[in-house]
């Protein structure tokens, strides 16, 4: 879901900006209330950590590929939101500097995205309310808490990576980038982040769950009271029944989707989109629909059919494309190669 | 090797990289931020038919890769990871958008094939710019101008911390995923009953090293802040550099270079 | 330099981990601490070093008593080099890490550069100095780690398993070290051929208490005391 510097026009990338530099300036300020010295570390630690399990490869029980981990839930549900904030601020920071993944420009945009609704938005209205509620009382204390924690870590992340994935649609449509209608590219981007939603919230409810089973007050909100177990369900069953319940949600998704028009410019999609999906946190195998180029061809022309006299495109003048244009730019290439080959000749003369 | 080692490697090649002696790795870092923001900030700002000015840009990238000596190919394994979501959006442009724009011998050029294109030169070139800042400037340097630019020590001092400890959980995360298929031949990924211990286990171990780094912090007699590596002082002749690459962007911005270069011959 | 008055020190009431330990170390003098895994070695670091607080008795450094209010005192006093580098080199590049302590502790940064220049010079690893941490060896990192400890001029260095997971050409080197530095040292480790090599006394715990305090050669060379606390002789005196 990393926003590239070329889909944002520099107002909204700024606005970007503002608004998560505001969030990230609110984080630092509690932070610093809080005044626990020793939290820098073990926030450094657990971004570090986060960054690096991102790229673990989780088999889909039942079809072959895999998912990923985002981080955002986890990473406030372990550190609370403030400080999940601003570690996920730095995750992606690195991400843009030294991976290319991201730009510069859109980090403001990136951080929005990901990180202020997955911290803020998952951990106030779903994680907090859930932990603190009175659902499962019929399960016993501990298995009230796996069953709560379950549902908060894939409420979370399903509904933050709808957000998100909304955001990226609104940015996008806002810097006049694309000329796909808002209403197409909602279609095409909401049900895919559905799916990988809720692939995400599994692993990460597993990954919490391990940690409740093990260290309970490294958690936020988990009653570590230790009551005796009573109604225990194994969270190899509860993974399973869930599992279950994605491929069916998963299955009827694809099903509506092929019985739909909107599923060819999916298949559209997530054919030009292997590596964005793989960046996504699926494998392309799921969502990179086999389709020759015949049946790209057709599912072409049927889209554009579907949608015929489009307006002409908001009036930028078509300076750079007069005859002059197409030379000049034959001679700016013409400079650039220069300019490579100058680089070559002086650097051979420097080492000879 | 398996995706951790390959971002190991990523990451130690850019540490290489940026450890270069050239006249770019030499100017100051602030001024070689404010540069490449304003850089991308002037290629973003192109109206989306206008390929030829954009194109005019494209020098200043190719003049740094030559000048800095950094190599091109690391620079387009990365492309990998932002072109094909560009490319995505982008390729819906020449369906929606089929209005004639130029004729370029006798072949017609629709605006959406132009506004396509034109996405995916700023997807390229602001990538450009940011992995040439990177592949010439440290990351600690970098940090250390973050702070000339006023930015809050506390996350400065985070993404320090993160940055190191990037390495050495990854290295572990990398050890782990080859036992895991060692004793696991044929599996993909993670299996569903490993979910969470896999990186539950590698959690509650870093907790234990979080806390041993912090109480190591301590002993060195940490308190409240930080000291970054001393920040070289931007010369006349760097901030003369800032200045003019700024400028002259925005030059190119306002006027077509392009055209009217190629206005010369046609006429 | 380094007292302990019958120091106890339980993490859970009833299981005690210390118990009513005492010993002394002068100025100068070189300790090796030996003992089983879980024999409290560790805890007996921490203790000095004042991240845990003793339950009974009390700790002296330079005279010092060590509690809240005297521990920047005394941990600018007392260099600990820990067994993971990792976890002690937590700054991007060798140099920041080397100059975090001195500049923490309110020195110039010409000063701070001069003690940083000095370690590096003494123990002949200058080409480190701009190295990053992620990108040296693991007998580089413990060469490193060691430097960040003695850029703060400590007056006692405290080494965990200094020797753990080097090659025997590294830690010949290390061993190499720790016998030329002047300071007072007390070190733990399981090699007790690297003891050997630089104590000229041993302190042997077995289940939180002193078994044996006194002259290396003496009590490395007593089979039976080691073999009754889950030790064995050094590979250079079992004659095999």
């Amino acid at each position: 879901m990393h926003m590239a510097d070329a889909l944002l026009a520099p107002a909204v990338a700024a606005t970007m900006y503002v608004a998560s530099g505001t969030a990230a300036g609110i984080s630092l300020h509690k932070l610093k209330k809080d005044d626990d010295p020793a939290k820098l570390p073990t926030m450094a630690v657990t971004a570090a950590l986060v960054f690096a399990g991102q790229m673990i490869n989780y088999t889909i029980p039942g079809t072959g590929s895999s998912g990923h981990m985002c981080g955002g839930m986890l990473l406030s549900a372990l550190l609370g939101p403030q400080a999940g904030f601003l570690s996920m601020v730095v995750i992606l920071t690195i991400q843009c500097l030294l991976f290319g993944d991201g730009g510069l420009m859109a980090l403001g945009a990136n951080i929005w995205n990901m990180a202020f609704y997955g911290c803020f938005v998952g951990y106030y209205l779903i994680w907090r309310p859930i932990m603190k509620s009175g659902l499962f009382k019929g399960m016993g204390a501990k298995g009230g808490q796996r069953a709560k924690i379950l549902l908060a870590a894939v409420l979370g992340c399903v509904i933050t990576l709808q957000l998100g994935a909304f955001s990226v649609v609104l940015e996008t449509s806002l810097s006049g980038i694309t000329e796909l209608p808002f209403g197409a590219f909602v279609a095409l981007m909401q049900p895919i982040h559905l799916a990988i939603g809720l692939i995400e919230g599994l692993v990460t409810a597993a990954v919490l769950l391990f940690v409740f089973e093990s260290r309970p007050e490294l958690l936020r909100d988990a009653d570590t009271s230790d009551d005796k177990v009573s109604a225990r369900m194994s969270l190899k069953a509860t993974i399973a029944i869930l599992a279950v319940i994605v491929l069916l949600v998963g299955g009827g998704l694809s099903l509506l989707a092929s019985g739909n028009p909107d599923g060819l410019e999916w298949a559209l999609f997530g054919n030009a989109e292997e590596g964005y999906a793989e960046n996504m946190g699926l494998d392309e195998e799921k969502f990179g629909i086999e389709s020759d180029a015949a049946d790209t061809a057709a599912s072409i022309q049927e889209t554009t059919a579907l949608l015929p006299d489009y307006a002409f495109p908001d009036s930028d003048s078509p300076a750079g494309t007069s005859v002059s244009g197409v030379v000049g730019s034959a001679v700016v290439a013409g400079v650039a190669v220069l300019i490579c080959l100058a680089g070559g000749f002086f650097r051979k003369k420097k080492k000879a | 090797m398996n995706k951790m080692e390959k971002a190991l490697h990523e990451l130690s090649e850019m540490d290489e990289l940026a450890a270069g002696a050239s006249p770019i790795h030499r100017l100051c870092a602030p001024g070689k931020l404010l540069t490449t923001i304003a850089y991308i900030a002037v290629v973003l700002s192109f109206p989306k038919y206008d390929l030829s000015g954009l194109l005019v840009m494209l020098l200043y990238p190719v003049l740094l890769f030559q000048i800095s000596g950094v190599s091109v190919g690391s620079f387009f394994y990365k492309l990998r990871i932002v072109l094909p979501l560009v490319m995505a959006v982008g390729l819906f442009n020449p369906f929606f958008d089929r209005e004639i724009l130029v004729t370029v011998g006798g072949l017609g050029v629709s605006g959406g094939v132009i506004s396509m294109l034109t996405l995916m030169l700023k997807g390229v070139l602001c990538l450009m710019a940011s992995y040439l800042l990177m592949a010439t400037t440290p990351i600690d340097v970098l940090c250390a101008a973050l702070r000339k630019f006023h930015v809050p020590g506390t996350l400065v001092t985070l993404l320090l911390l993160t940055y190191r400890y990037i390495g050495v959980m990854t290295e572990e995360l990398a050890t782990m995923t080859e036992a895991y298929h060692l004793r696991a031949p044929g599996q993909k990924g993670i299996h569903v009953s490993a979910w969470g211990s896999f990186l539950g286990q590698l959690l509650l171990r870093s907790m234990d090293r979080a806390e041993e780094l912090y109480n190591s912090m301590l002993l060195r007699g940490y308190h409240e802040h930080f000291h970054y590596a001393p920040v070289k002082k931007c010369s006349l002749g760097d901030a003369l550099c800032t200045f003019g690459c700024i400028a002259v962007f925005v030059l190119l911005r306002i006027w077509n270079v392009a055209e009217l270069v190629g206005g010369l011959f046609v006429r | 330099m380094i007292e302990f008055q019958n120091v106890s020190f339980a993490y859970e009431k009833d299981r005690p981990v210390l118990r009513d330990l005492s010993f002394r170390i002068g100025d100068g003098e070189a300790v090796g601490l030996i003992g089983a895994n879980g024999a409290g070695k560790s805890t007996v670091m921490k203790l000095l070093l004042g991240l845990i607080a003793p339950t009974e008795g009390s700790i002296l450094v330079d005279g010092i008593r060590v509690e809240k209010k005297s521990l920047p005192e005394i941990r600018r006093k007392l260099g600990f080099v820990l067994q993971n580098s990792d976890n002690q080199m937590f700054m991007p590049t060798v140099y920041e890490d080397m100059i975090f302590a001195p500049l923490n502790y309110g020195l110039s940064r010409e000063e701070a550069e001069r003690r940083v220049d000095t370690a590096l010079e003494r123990l002949g690893m200058q080409e480190l100095k701009h190295r990053h941490n992620h990108r040296i060896s693991g007998g580089e990192k413990r060469m490193a780690a060691i430097a960040t400890i003695l850029a703060m001029e400590p007056e006692a260095v405290l080494m965990d398993e200094p020797s753990s997971a080097l090659d025997p050409c590294n830690r010949r080197r290390v061993i190499n070290i720790i016998r030329e530095l002047p300071q007072t040292k007390l070190i733990t480790s399981h090699d007790l051929d690297m003891i050997l090599d630089t104590c000229e006394r041993v302190i042997l715990l077995s289940g939180g208490r002193i078994v044996a305090d006194g002259p290396a050669d003496v009590i490395l060379r007593d089979k039976a005391l080691l073999e009754a606390h889950r030790m064995e002789l050094p590979f250079c005196l079992a004659g095999r």
